[in-house]
C-alpha cells in the first residue's frame, strides 16, 4: 500500500525525529493485524520500534486500482502504557480489532520506575490504550524531558 | 599488581615546581605519583575504583574554550595563568572575594580568612573585578560573592546591585549564615538588591560537628539563617565540606535534613575536604574522602534511596571533577532521582558546558514551556502532577573535590569552569588560585590579594 506524508507533516515529524520507514512500519502493520483505532475513516495505530512507541493518525483512501494512506500526524513517547485504570464517558473511536466502542479513560504509565495515572482511549474489551497526540507531545514529552535533560 | 595508567602533571608540595606526575592502579585504587628533584617523591590517592577512574571518561565533553583570555604565553601550565591559551573549557562560575574577613574562626578555612594578609577591596576595585569579568565571559555570567565571609560587609546589597546593574546574570552568595539568621533586614536587603541564591556552609545537623569544623556549636545560628530564608523565599544550597570523622557519617542526615527543607533548600554540594589553607596535619589516604568514597556513603546512608549510580558528571568540568544527582521529592517523601549512569551520557555532549551554565540560570523553563497550563486533570498520582513537584519539590546534590597541593593534575585544571576573578585583571582556576605549599606558600591567592 502506498503511503503519502503531506510535506506539513513531513516538517512535523522531522522535527519530532520520527523517520518515515517507521511510519510506514507502523501503517503496514495496523492495516495487516487489524490493531488500530478507527472514527468515521480516521485511523489512528501505534507500534514499538525500539524503546519508543510510534504513533501514526492516517487516512485510508480507496484509488481505483489500489488504496493508499494518507498520513495526517505522527508522533511518539517512550513513556510505557500499563493496565487500565478507568473508562469514562464515550470516545468517539472504535477499536477496529474487537469491534468494540472505544472509551476515554485512564492508563497507568510507567517511566523510569515512576508509576502515574495519565488519560487514554481505552477498549475495554482487549485491554489496549492509546495516548492521545496532545498528551504525547505536551505532558509525557515533559516527564521524558525531564530525565533527558538531567544528563546533561 | 601496580599499571602506570596515565600520566600529567602536578605541583611539589614543598615548593610549588612543576613536576611530572604518573597515575597509577594498585589495589584498585588510583594514585598520583610524582617526584621533585629536590624534595623527593610523593604518592596521593586520587580515586578508589580503578574501572569506574577510567569508565567515566566516556562522559568526557568537547571542550568549547574561552573566546578571550588575559594571558597569551603557552606552554606554562600552571605557573603563568589567567586563562592562557592552552586552557580549555571557559568559564561557567566566577568567584568573586569581596573580603577575607570573617566573623568566625575555623580551623579548617580556605580562604585562611583573618590571617596574614588583608584584602576588603572597595567599590572601584569591585567594579573593576567585575568588568574583568564582563570582558573575558560570555553571557549568561554567573558570579558567586565570596570570601572571607560576605556579609560582615553593610555594603553587600551596593555590591550586589553594582553587578546587576552592569550585567552579571546571576548573582549568588557563598555565606556562613550567621548574619543572615540575626537580621533578616540585611537579608531581604541583599535580595531585594539581586541575589538569586545563597551557598550556604552546613556541616552536619549535630552540635559537635560545629565544633570541630568551625571551633563552636553553630547549629541554632544556622537554622535560624534557614528560618529567615524561609521567610523571604531565598533558595538555599547547602554546602557541606565532608571529612572523615567529623561528618562523613552524616551525610545521609545532611541529606534527610534537606528534604523537610525543601522547597527553601535546592540542593546539596558536598566537598570532601581538600588540604587548603589552614589544615593541622600532612593527609594520609585515610583521611581523603575521594570522590566514590562519598558517593557510596550516600548509597549507604540513604539506604539507596539515592545510588552511587545516580550521580553522574556534569560533563561540564573534567570528569574527575564533579558528580551530581537530581531527584524529585514524591508524595510519600522519598527521593526519586531522574539521573541515572544507566542513561549513559547526554546524547550532545558538546554543547554540553553551555548547558550546564544555562541550567544554572533557567533550570526548569523548559518544563514550564513544554506543559499546557490548561488542564482539568486532577494533579495527585497523574504526570502533571509529577512534573509539578518536579518543578517546586526537588532536590540537587553534587559534589566536587577541590584539588589540593597533594592532588593537583593539569589535566583537571586545564578543563576547570570554576575561575577566581582576581584585582589584577585575571581568571584563575578555583582550585589553583588556593592551592598552598607545606608551609602555607601559594602561587596565586597571596600574590594578588
Ligand atoms: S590552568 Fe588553564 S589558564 Fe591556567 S595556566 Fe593552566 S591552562 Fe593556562
Ligand atoms: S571557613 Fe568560612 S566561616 Fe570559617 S573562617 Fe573561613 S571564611 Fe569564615
Ligand atoms: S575548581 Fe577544581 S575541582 Fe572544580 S572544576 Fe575547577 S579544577 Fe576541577
Ligand atoms: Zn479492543
Ligand atoms: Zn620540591
Amino acid at each position: 500500500m502506498d503511503i503519502k506524508i503531506p510535506d506539513n507533516v513531513k516538517e512535523v515529524i522531522g522535527k519530532r525525529g520520527i523517520k518515515e520507514a517507521d511510519i510506514e512500519a507502523v501503517v503496514k502493520e495496523a492495516e495487516s493485524s487489524n490493531k488500530k483505532l478507527v472514527k468515521n475513516g480516521r485511523n489512528l495505530a501505534k507500534k514499538k520500534i525500539g524503546d519508543v512507541l510510534v504513533y501514526v493518525d492516517y487516512d485510508i483512501d480507496k484509488g481505483v486500482l489500489s488504496k493508499h494512506a494518507k498520513v495526517n500526524s505522527a508522533y511518539t513517547h517512550r513513556i510505557v502504557l500499563q493496565h487500565i485504570v478507568n473508562a469514562d464517558g464515550p470516545s468517539g473511536w472504535t477499536c477496529a480489532h474487537c469491534n468494540e466502542a472505544a472509551a476515554f479513560g485512564h492508563v497507568q504509565m510507567e517511566y523510569m520506575t515512576v508509576k502515574r495515572n495519565g488519560p487514554a482511549v481505552v477498549c475495554a474489551k482487549c485491554g489496549d490504550s492509546w495516548a492521545e497526540e496532545y498528551l504525547a507531545t505536551k505532558t509525557l514529552a515533559a516527564v521524558e524531558g525531564l530525565f533527558e535533560k538531567k544528563r546533561a | 599488581m601496580s599499571e602506570k595508567i596515565g600520566e600529567t602533571q602536578s605541583l611539589c608540595p614543598h615548593c610549588l615546581r612543576t613536576i611530572p606526575a604518573d597515575k597509577i592502579a594498585e589495589n584498585d585504587n588510583v594514585y598520583l605519583v610524582k617526584t621533585c628533584p629536590e624534595h623527593g617523591t610523593f604518592k596521593v590517592l586520587i580515586w578508589r575504583g580503578v574501572e569506574d577512574y577510567r569508565d567515566l571518561q566516556r562522559y568526557a565533553c568537547v571542550f568549547s574554550p574561552p573566546e578571550k583570555i588575559a594571558v597569551q604565553t603557552k606552554g606554562t601550565c600552571p605557573e603563568v595563568c589567567g586563562l592562557c591559551p592552552d586552557h580549555k573549557q571557559h568559564t561557567c562560575l566566577v568567584v568573586l572575594e569581596v573580603t577575607n574577613r570573617c566573623n568566625l574562626k575555623c580551623p579548617v578555612c580556605f580562604a585562611s580568612a583573618n590571617e596574614r594578609y588583608k584584602f576588603h577591596p572597595t567599590i572601584d576595585e569591585i567594579r573593576k573585578m567585575y568588568q574583568t569579568i564582563l570582558d573575558y565571559v560570555q553571557h549568561p555570567i554567573v558570579v558567586q560573592i565570596s570570601g572571607g565571609e560576605p556579609t560582615i560587609r553593610d555594603d553587600l546589597p551596593e555590591i550586589v546591585k553594582l553587578g546587576k546593574s552592569m550585567g552579571i546574570d546571576y548573582i549568588e552568595v557563598n555565606t556562613n549564615g550567621i548574619r543572615l539568621g540575626e537580621d533578616l533586614d540585611y537579608l531581604r536587603r541583599i535580595k531585594d538588591a539581586g541575589v538569586s541564591s545563597l551557598y550556604f556552609s552546613f556541616d552536619g545537623v549535630t552540635g559537635d560537628v560545629y565544633t570541630k569544623t568551625c571551633g563552636k556549636d553553630l547549629l541554632e545560628p544556622k537554622l535560624r539563617a534557614l528560618e529567615n530564608c524561609r521567610k523571604v523565599e531565598m533558595g538555599v544550597t547547602l554546602v557541606c565540606v565532608v571529612a572523615p570523622g567529623i561528618n562523613l557519617h552524616q551525610v545521609g542526615d545532611v541529606i534527610q535534613f534537606a528534604k523537610k527543607w525543601i522547597p527553601t533548600v535546592k540542593g546539596i554540594h558536598f566537598q570532601p575536604l581538600s588540604y587548603f589553607g589552614r589544615y593541622p596535619k600532612v593527609p594520609e589516604d585515610e583521611d581523603r574522602v575521594v570522590l566514590p568514597d562519598l558517593l557510596r556513603e550516600i548509597e549507604k546512608q540513604t539506604n539507596g534511596e539515592i545510588r552511587f549510580d545516580s550521580f553522574i558528571p556534569t560533563s561540564c568540568a573534567n570528569v574527575h571533577c564533579d558528580a551530581k544527582s537530581m531527584s524529585v521529592l514524591l508524595e510519600d517523601g522519598s527521593l526519586l532521582p531522574l539521573t541515572t549512569r544507566a542513561l549513559g551520557p547526554p546524547r550532545d555532549t558538546k554543547n554540553v558546558a553551555t548547558k550546564t551554565r544555562k541550567e544554572i540560570c533557567d533550570l526548569w523553563r523548559y518544563i514550564e514551556e513544554s506543559v499546557s497550563t490548561s488542564s482539568e486533570e486532577e494533579l495527585d498520582g497523574t504526570w502533571l502532577g509529577f512534573i509539578e513537584r518536579a518543578k517546586t519539590r526537588y532536590l540537587t546534590i553534587s559534589a566536587m573535590p577541590f584539588q589540593d597541593v597533594w592532588t593537583v593534575e593539569a589535566e583537571r585544571l586545564q578543563g576547570c569552569c570554576i575561575h577566581t576573578v582576581t584585582p589584577d585583571g585575571k581568571l584563575i582556576p578555583f582550585c589553583l588560585f588556593n592551592i598552598n605549599s607545606l608551609d602555607g606558600k601559594t602561587l596565586y591567592r597571596h600574590k594578588v590579594f
